[in-house]
């Protein structure tokens, strides 16, 4: 019987490999020095929110933008902004249901910090802002104006397809507008990132 | 390297995402161009308020306010180009023409119960308001006011207003807020009534009263080509039988940007005659 069991396990053991002295190098996959960087545009959509003020007769509304920017290194990148949305005047006052449009453009800076495909980042910048009406002037809401700087600043994650050009992200902002002492914005968008 | 290597191979697809990425600017563009740029003017102080009491004729308590839009005088090139407008049409072309100047207002009526009222139970004196809108072109100035003193004459008849834009009027709960607006088109109308009463000779409850585009009754002498004047005054009266307010706001879209917002402008100053129904004359 033990001869039996024994010859059992010889017939059956598998195939003898050579030992393993030395862990293997890391295969970085994939490897983020491949990832396309240089020139870039992004396209935005996402939601506008005015807060303060203007908060309490603006309604959230919906947003869509573009960036052109270059990455100087891999870490750190100009860019253009331009972004438009619409909303709804809300509140108790004989405006509300009219719309109301802002136009902005940026000039921003932008760090970035990658780990694989992901990354994290953080921008900032300043520009110009245009309402499209006096509507909050009319309503007394906030002074004369059409027309002023806007600055201010967000972050966002990014995560880069396999695809050496694409990524796509989310990114929310806080922007201060000169003219509207009373009233500032809150912009959230999601992105694509086409990389030359 | 290997990645350097690839970006000069995928220049050649340069244009199309470049293409794709500028395309997203579109709708910004469009939006610069003034289509949606309409200027809002706040109802004057004080605003329309009313308590509901009877005046002492017992009439329902009515209180007016309004606005002049200010534009600016035409540059030598407009005048020019009026001139010429005026000599081909062979009467006078307006400097502020309808088909440029579109007025919209909106307004809010809020009921407000005075502090010892109860509630409104009497099915024959429902709480309720009524708004009417009168206004100028740079000749003619019409006055509800006037036109009721007229038809008034002689009788003990309670005052018959006839604005130019009457809006229906409104039942309104206790608390209750009504917001409503008194669209471009109904402007048109009263735009295009007014220059029939002050410049075609039209009999001016006739072409009040009647809708144009469903019964033209009193245009007669309108002629075909005419350019219609647009409105340069706004008042607005308000009539209630509780205790109410009214605020507005006049939206203008502006397409030739003549409204006098530069101060190297000078404004314009018409002096539009007041409409004299024949009776006073």
């Amino acid at each position: 019987m033990a001869a039996l069991v024994t010859s059992w396990l010889v017939a059956g053991a598998s195939a003898a490999r050579a030992q393993v002295t030395a862990e293997p190098s890391a295969v970085v996959f994939p490897d983020p020095a491949k990832f396309a960087h240089g020139l870039y545009t992004e396209g935005e959509v996402g939601a506008v929110a005015f807060f303060g003020k203007a908060g309490d007769a603006v309604s959230p509304g919906f947003a869509i933008g573009a960036r052109v920017g270059y990455d100087l290194f891999r870490w750190f990148a100009l860019q253009l902004h331009f972004v438009g949305s619409t909303h709804q005047l809300t509140g108790d006052n004989p405006l509300n249901g009219q719309l109301l449009q802002t136009y902005q453009g940026l000039i921003e800076g932008k760090l970035t910090y990658r780990f694989g495909q992901t990354s994290i980042f953080g921008e900032g910048g300043v520009g110009v802002e245009r309402l499209s009406t006096n509507a909050l002037y009319a309503l007394g809401i906030e002074p004369r104006y059409r027309v002023g700087f806007v600055a201010g600043g967000g972050a966002g994650l990014d995560y880069h397809s396999l695809s050496r050009h694409f990524s796509v992200g989310v990114r929310g902002g806080f922007f201060v507008m000169a003219e509207l002492t009373s009233s500032q914005e809150l912009m959230a968008t999601t992105y694509l990132r086409y990389t030359f | 390297m290997q990645g350097r290597q690839a970006r000069h191979q995928v220049r050649p697809e340069v244009g199309l995402p470049i293409t794709y990425a500028l395309s997203l600017l579109a709708p910004l563009a469009l939006g610069c161009q003034g289509m949606n740029t309409p200027i809002y003017f706040a109802s004057p102080e004080p605003i329309l308020a009313v308590t509901g009491a009877n005046d002492a004729m017992g009439n329902p308590p009515r209180i007016e306010n309004g606005m002049t839009l200010q534009f600016r005088n035409p540059t030598d090139a407009e005048q020019k180009a009026l001139d010429m407008q005026t000599a081909a049409l062979g009467f006078d072309a307006p400097w502020i023409q309808r088909d440029h100047v579109h007025i919209e207002l909106t307004y809010q009526v809020t009921y407000t119960p005075l502090p010892n009222q109860g509630p409104d139970d009497n099915p024959n004196d429902i709480p309720q308001f009524t708004i009417g809108v009168d206004g100028a072109n740079q000749y003619t100035k019409y006055d509800s006011n006037i036109v009721a003193m007229t038809l008034s004459q002689g009788n003990n008849d309670a005052p018959q207003y006839i604005p130019l834009i009457p809006v229906t009027p409104q039942t309104i709960a206790q608390g209750q807020t009504i917001s409503g607006t008194v669209r471009e088109d109904d402007f048109n109308e009263a735009e295009l009534d007014l220059d029939a009463i002050g410049r075609w000779m039209a009999p001016f409850n006739a072409v009040l009263i009647n809708n144009s585009q469903v019964n033209p009754i009193g245009l007669s002498m309108v002629p075909a080509n005419v350019v219609i004047p647009a409105l340069i005054e706004i008042d607005v009266s308000f009539t209630a039988n509780r205790n109410m307010k009214c605020t507005y706001d006049i939206r203008v879209r502006d397409d030739n940007d003549q409204l006098l917002h530069d101060t190297t402008n000078t404004l314009f100053s018409p002096t539009p005659t007041l409409f004299v129904p024949p009776a006073m004359m």
